[in-house]
C-alpha cells in the first residue's frame, strides 16, 4: 500500500506543469482565445494548431486559417447571438471551439458537444451550403445531452410511420443528405432518418432556421412533422419558457 | 634569521580579489536565503480604507496581503469566507496549489493542516459546513489579485478553498464565485513556495494568520 502511494506521489510530482487556463477549463489543449465579449456571455475559442481529444484520442481537429476564422465567426456569431445568456446558462453551453475538418475516428462531422464541459466544437470548413443550420443542430444535441430525461426517443419513434426504422446509429448509415426534402413526409432531411436524436436536431435546426410562414406551410401539409415540432416546442419551454423560435 | 618575503603586486591583487569574493559569498548566501528581503510588508493601521468592514488581512511568509472583500458581488460567498477568517480557520492552513505568476491556492481545512498535511488527499478536503452555491451570475472582471472561491469540475461545490491569481484570467468569469480583490501585497504572494514541476506543492508554505480587519 505504501509503496502504491510513494508511486502515486512520485507520478504526482513528477507530472509537467501545464498551467494553460483554457486547458484547465475545458480540458482541450492548443486553443487560444479569439472572442470573449459577447452580449451572450459565449467565449468563442479557436485552434492555434492541431489538437487530439478522448481516452482513444479519436477526436481530431485542425488549426484554423485565420481568414477562414474571421469569414466563419461572423456567420457562428450570428447565428449564435441569438441565444441569450439565460438559456445558454440552462442548456450548459459556454464555449464554441473553432477549428477545421473534425473528424471522430475518422469520420468527418460538423461538431461535437459537450455538454459537461459546456463546450461545442465547430467545423469551421464544414459543408457551407448547411453551415449555419448545422450550427443550430449541434446547438440542440447539447440540449438533447444536458436534458436526457425530457427527450425521449420512445416517444419520438412513435410519430413515425411504424414500418419506419432509424439506423442503429448516426454514422451506421450512408444516408447522410443535409439538404431538404421538397416533399417531408414526415423528415426535413435523409439525415433525419438516421437515428431519433439526429431527427430531433434536423427539425429543431429548421424550426431555428426556416421562417416562421414556411414552418406553418409545413405544420399543416406533413402531419408527422407537425407532431414532431410541436413535441420540440413544447420540450423546449419546459427548458425556458421565454425561447421563441 | 628570517628573511622577510614582500608580497609581489599580483599576489596582493589575488589577496583582496579573495577577500571580496568571500564576503560577497558570504552576503550572497544571506540575501538569497531571505526570499522576503526586498518585499514591503504592509501595515493595515496605517492604510485607510473607504470599506473597513470588508477588509481582510492574510499573513503569508513574506508579509501581509491585504484583501477587500464584495459581499454586494457574492453575498454567500463572502459570508462562508469571512465566517472561516473569523473562526481562524484558515491558521497554518497550506498554500498547497501554487503556480508561478499565475495562481495560489489554499484553504483545504481538511488535509493542508500544518503538521496534519495529507499530500495524497490535498486538495480535497472540506470544512464540514458543507458547500455553498456558486455566484457567477454577477459581472467581475477576474484581473491579477482577484479572489475567488475553488470548486470542484461542479458548481454549487464551494466550500473553504480560495485562489487567488497573479496574471488577469477573463476566462475565469462566470466559472469560479468571486469574493474579493488584493489591494495590497500582491508582491508578497509571488513569494510563496512554488514547483516548477508540479501545481502542488511538497513541503509548502502555509498561512501564518488570516483576519478581518474589524
Amino acid at each position: 500500500m505504501n509503496i502504491i502511494r510513494a508511486i502515486l506521489l512520485l507520478f504526482f510530482f513528477i507530472t509537467p506543469l501545464k498551467a494553460n487556463t483554457i486547458y484547465n477549463l475545458i480540458k482541450i489543449p492548443n486553443l487560444e482565445i479569439y472572442e470573449i465579449n459577447t452580449e451572450n456571455k459565449l467565449k468563442y475559442l479557436y485552434a492555434v494548431r492541431p489538437f487530439r481529444l478522448g481516452t482513444q484520442k479519436n477526436i481530431v481537429c485542425s488549426n484554423a486559417n485565420k481568414k477562414d476564422l474571421k469569414e466563419k465567426y461572423k456567420i457562428i456569431y450570428k447565428n449564435l447571438n441569438r441565444y441569450s445568456y439565460d438559456y445558454l446558462k440552462k442548456i450548459n453551453l459556454k464555449y464554441i471551439v473553432l477549428c477545421e475538418n473534425l473528424s471522430i475516428s475518422e469520420l468527418y462531422t460538423a461538431g461535437i458537444p459537450d455538454n459537461i464541459m459546456k463546450t461545442l466544437i465547430l467545423d469551421i470548413q464544414f459543408n457551407e451550403d448547411y453551415f449555419e443550420r448545422v450550427i443550430h443542430h449541434e446547438v440542440f444535441h447539447i440540449i438533447y445531452l444536458q436534458y436526457k430525461e425530457i427527450f425521449n426517443d420512445e416517444e419520438w419513434i412513435k410519430f413515425n410511420n411504424p414500418k419506419f426504422k432509424y439506423a442503429k446509429c448516426s454514422t451506421c448509415t450512408k444516408n447522410i443528405g443535409l439538404e431538404k426534402y421538397k416533399e417531408t413526409k414526415g423528415f426535413f432531411t435523409e439525415y433525419s432518418k438516421s437515428t431519433a436524436s439526429e431527427d430531433m436536431a434536423e427539425v429543431y435546426s429548421h424550426m431555428i432556421f426556416l421562417k416562421k410562414e414556411e414552418i406553418n406551410q409545413i405544420r399543416k401539409s406533413d402531419p408527422i412533422l407537425n407532431n414532431k415540432i410541436l413535441y420540440i416546442e413544447n420540450k423546449i419551454k419546459q427548458i425556458d419558457n421565454t425561447f421563441t423560435f | 634569521m628570517i628573511k622577510k618575503i614582500k608580497a609581489s603586486s599580483s599576489e596582493k591583487f589575488i589577496f583582496v580579489f579573495l577577500i571580496i569574493l568571500s564576503v560577497a559569498t558570504f552576503s550572497t548566501y544571506f540575501v538569497v536565503k531571505n526570499k522576503c528581503l526586498f518585499i514591503k510588508n504592509f501595515n493595515p493601521k496605517d492604510i485607510t480604507f473607504r470599506e473597513p468592514n470588508n477588509i481582510a488581512i492574510l499573513n503569508a511568509p513574506c508579509g501581509n496581503v491585504i484583501i477587500e472583500l464584495y459581499p454586494n458581488v457574492s453575498p454567500n460567498a463572502v459570508q462562508r469566507f469571512v465566517t472561516l477568517i473569523r473562526s481562524n480557520a484558515y491558521e497554518n492552513i497550506a498554500f498547497h496549489r501554487v503556480i508561478e505568476n499565475k495562481l495560489i491556492q489554499a484553504g483545504d481545512l481538511e488535509f493542508g493542516k500544518k503538521g496534519k498535511l495529507d499530500y495524497g488527499k490535498i486538495g480535497t478536503g472540506k470544512s464540514g459546513l458543507g458547500t455553498i452555491k456558486s455566484e457567477i451570475d454577477s459581472s467581475f472582471n477576474y484581473t491579477k489579485g482577484s479572489v475567488g472561491l475553488a470548486r470542484t469540475f461542479k458548481n454549487d461545490t464551494e466550500d473553504s478553498q480560495f485562489f487567488i491569481i497573479l496574471q488577469d484570467e477573463p476566462l475565469f468569469e462566470g466559472e469560479y464565485t468571486p469574493v474579493g480583490k488584493v489591494l495590497y501585497g500582491i508582491e508578497v504572494l509571488k513569494k510563496i513556495k512554488y514547483q516548477r514541476n508540479s501545481e502542488y506543492i511538497l513541503r509548502p508554505d502555509f498561512i501564518n494568520s488570516f483576519k478581518m480587519l474589524n
